[in-house]
């Protein structure tokens, strides 16, 4: 598997069921950090996060340590964070602020844009040294879509406007929740690790199929789940308590894809008309107020649950959040979780996202920890060399297209999205770098 | 900051006690009798534990835990339930309270901040790990014991990964 032809990918994956190497064998693992993490648009980060010259974050494209720096001109810039000497990694903290960026094994410095700086002890460089030559190194791609970041480690490959053109939507969906019409990725992060493939936390954000099972714990004997929105009396119902069986209406929620692997479900049926709490009212007043009480009313018309920027990212419109997915081996992986401020909403409203996401998304949520222990559970599972194939043909034929939004549609609780993924995976591993 | 005794002395109170109940909360949560644990809280009382180290506000960015006594409750509801998966098996854990100090004493309000360091150890499903940190107990006098106001963790760790947390610290 090492060359990786792709005939021997094809054979990995099946209209409707894809073989359990995918989520176990080293060797794909390693292909996948080089043909799909090596050059997929890869979303780093979010504008807000550096807001000022010289701000940065640090982070991972795959296993590649890489800082988004704010450049002196304004620009954000993504750089390799591996010194051009001897390889150490440059900066170490998570996030801060420099003029330069130093190396602390012999004191190279970089400026904020990359470029070599100053270099200790310069009369021991030979008479060939080109300081030009050595500036770290930068990905060769990078694209913004209202703050969102994103950077390919390749020259070449489909634009950042064919990659991200049909999440648009989803994008502007969360973004427009905002009064001032930006969000601020600036309070704080969940981190969990699991023992367990990356793509079983992929697939899941878009998965509708599991929750009254996987999150039976959530549900209450009445068959509805906890409230987990500002000003909602109560959450979603998800089973129907006297026949102990899939709510209707959560059987009918649908999901959507619409190319690069790329997909979402539609939003997840809550009392809307009942919203109501001092910080919720609050809110919907200086919303009307930036934008009118029509379109204040449609962008409070929940239309989205989870959507998924196909291969490392997601964004949530229930618990609004932004969820980085990054693979660290073939059975561990470690998910970054950033909850949102919408800029020019009331503090009282952000208060209540930020609260209710940790009741549902930190390594110590209600909801969270149940989906660790089913993907720590599949990875145990697929373990198992007596049954090679796992099922993903729910729905499979019964999608449709949606002209309206250009994209095709199936039931949530089916399985086109996992299908969806897979395509873009067999794209992505089977052209050699 | 430690009060001296004598002026743990002059507020009424006595240092011992306040271990004690420290040592008391612990063994609830050990022998999971989580509805017990739950009880020692105030009504309004709260239970943070913070994401990074420092935290100044529940509010303003991403905890691990934020619980005040009605997402508590359906915290243990949920633990009860015969369905949390990611409690099957469940967790065992051991508390270690120590370094107890009485940082505040307010008679008057009836009202005490003790701080403490613990270690947790915790083993589920073949894993054992290890939780340490400081732990601030904002304390009411209650009758002849006390109400939790507040039960702030600072894990030496709270700003790394974790593996699914189920049980509270």
């Amino acid at each position: 598997m090492r060359n990786g032809h792709a005939d021997e990918i094809g054979k990995l994956v099946e209209p409707g069921r894809v073989h359990r190497r995918v989520y176990t064998d080293p060797d794909l693992f390693e292909l996948e950090m080089e043909r799909i993490f090596g050059r997929a648009w890869l979303f780093v980060g979010h504008a807000s996060q550096v807001p000022q010259p010289g701000d940065y974050i640090t982070t991972e494209l795959g296993r590649q340590p890489v800082i988004m720096v704010r450049h002196r001109d304004g620009s954000i810039q993504v750089l390799l964070n591996r010194c051009t000497h001897r390889g150490a990694k440059v900066v170490n903290e998570r996030k801060g602020h420099a003029q330069r960026l130093t190396c602390c094994y012999h004191g190279w410095s970089f400026d904020t844009d990359g470029k070599l700086a100053t270099v200790p002890v310069p009369e021991g460089c030979g008479e060939g040294f080109d300081k030009d030559a050595l500036g770290l190194a930068r990905a060769p791609r990078v694209g913004e879509y209202r703050g969102f970041v994103f950077a390919s480690l390749a020259a070449k490959g489909p634009s950042f406007e064919d990659h991200i053109g049909p999440m648009k939507g989803n994008i502007d969906d969360l973004v427009d929740r905002a009064p001032d019409g930006e969000l601020a990725l600036d309070a704080g992060m969940h981190r969990y690790v699991y023992n367990g493939n990356w793509k079983l936390q992929v697939e899941n954000v878009l998965d509708s199929y599991h929750v009254p099972f996987g999150h039976a714990s959530t549900v209450n004997k009445q068959g509805v789940q906890f409230a987990r929105r500002e000003g909602d009396q109560k959450g979603a119902t998800v089973v129907e308590a006297e026949k102990k069986q899939t709510a209707a209406s959560w059987k009918d929620r649908k999901s959507f894809i619409a190319g690069n692997g790329h997909g979402w479900t539609s939003n997840t049926t809550l009392d809307d008309g009942k919203r109501s709490s001092p910080a919720f009212d609050d809110y919907k007043r200086v919303l009307a107020e930036k934008v009118g009480a029509d379109r204040a009313a449609e962008i409070l018309t929940p239309r989205l649950h989870n959507s998924l920027i196909y291969p490392n990212m997601s964004i949530m419109g229930l618990n609004i959040h932004v969820r980085v997915i990054k693979p660290l081996a073939v059975d561990r992986t470690e998910v970054n979780i950033y909850p949102i401020r919408l800029v020019g909403a009331p503090a009282a409203m952000n208060f209540g996202n930020i609260r209710l996401l940790n009741v549902t998304h930190s390594a110590a949520s209600f909801v969270q920890t149940d989906d660790l222990e089913s993907f720590v559970r599949a990875q145990k599972g697929l373990q198992s060399h007596l049954t090679d194939w796992v099922d993903i043909s729910r729905g499979l034929g019964a999608e449709e297209p949606d002209r309206s939004i250009n994209a095709t549609r199936g039931l949530a609780t089916h399985e086109m999205v996992v299908r969806a993924q897979y395509k873009a995976w067999v794209g992505y591993m089977s052209e050699a770098a | 900051m430690a009060l001296a005794a004598r002026e743990l002395a002059a507020a009424g109170v006595d240092r011992a006690a306040f271990e004690d109940f420290l040592i008391h909360e612990a063994r609830l949560l050990d022998e999971r009798r989580f509805r017990d644990w739950m009880a020692l809280f105030a009504d309004d009382g709260t239970y943070w534990v913070p994401a990074v180290p420092d935290q100044k506000s529940p509010f303003e960015e991403a905890s691990l835990f934020y619980d005040d006594r009605e997402l508590m409750k359906t915290r243990v509801e949920r633990l009860e339930h015969p369905r949390i998966h990611v409690q099957t098996p469940p967790s065992r854990t051991a508390h270690i309270v120590g370094n107890v100090v009485v940082e505040e004493a307010d008679a008057a309000k009836g009202e005490y901040v003790v701080g403490s360091t613990f270690i947790m150890v915790e083993y589920r499903d073949d894993a054992q790990r290890l939780f340490a940190g400081r732990q601030r107990h904002r304390l009411r006098r209650h009758g002849d014991t006390f109400r939790i106001v507040q039960k702030r963790v600072d894990l030496i760790n709270c700003d790394g990964a974790f593996e699914a947390m189920a049980v509270p610290i």
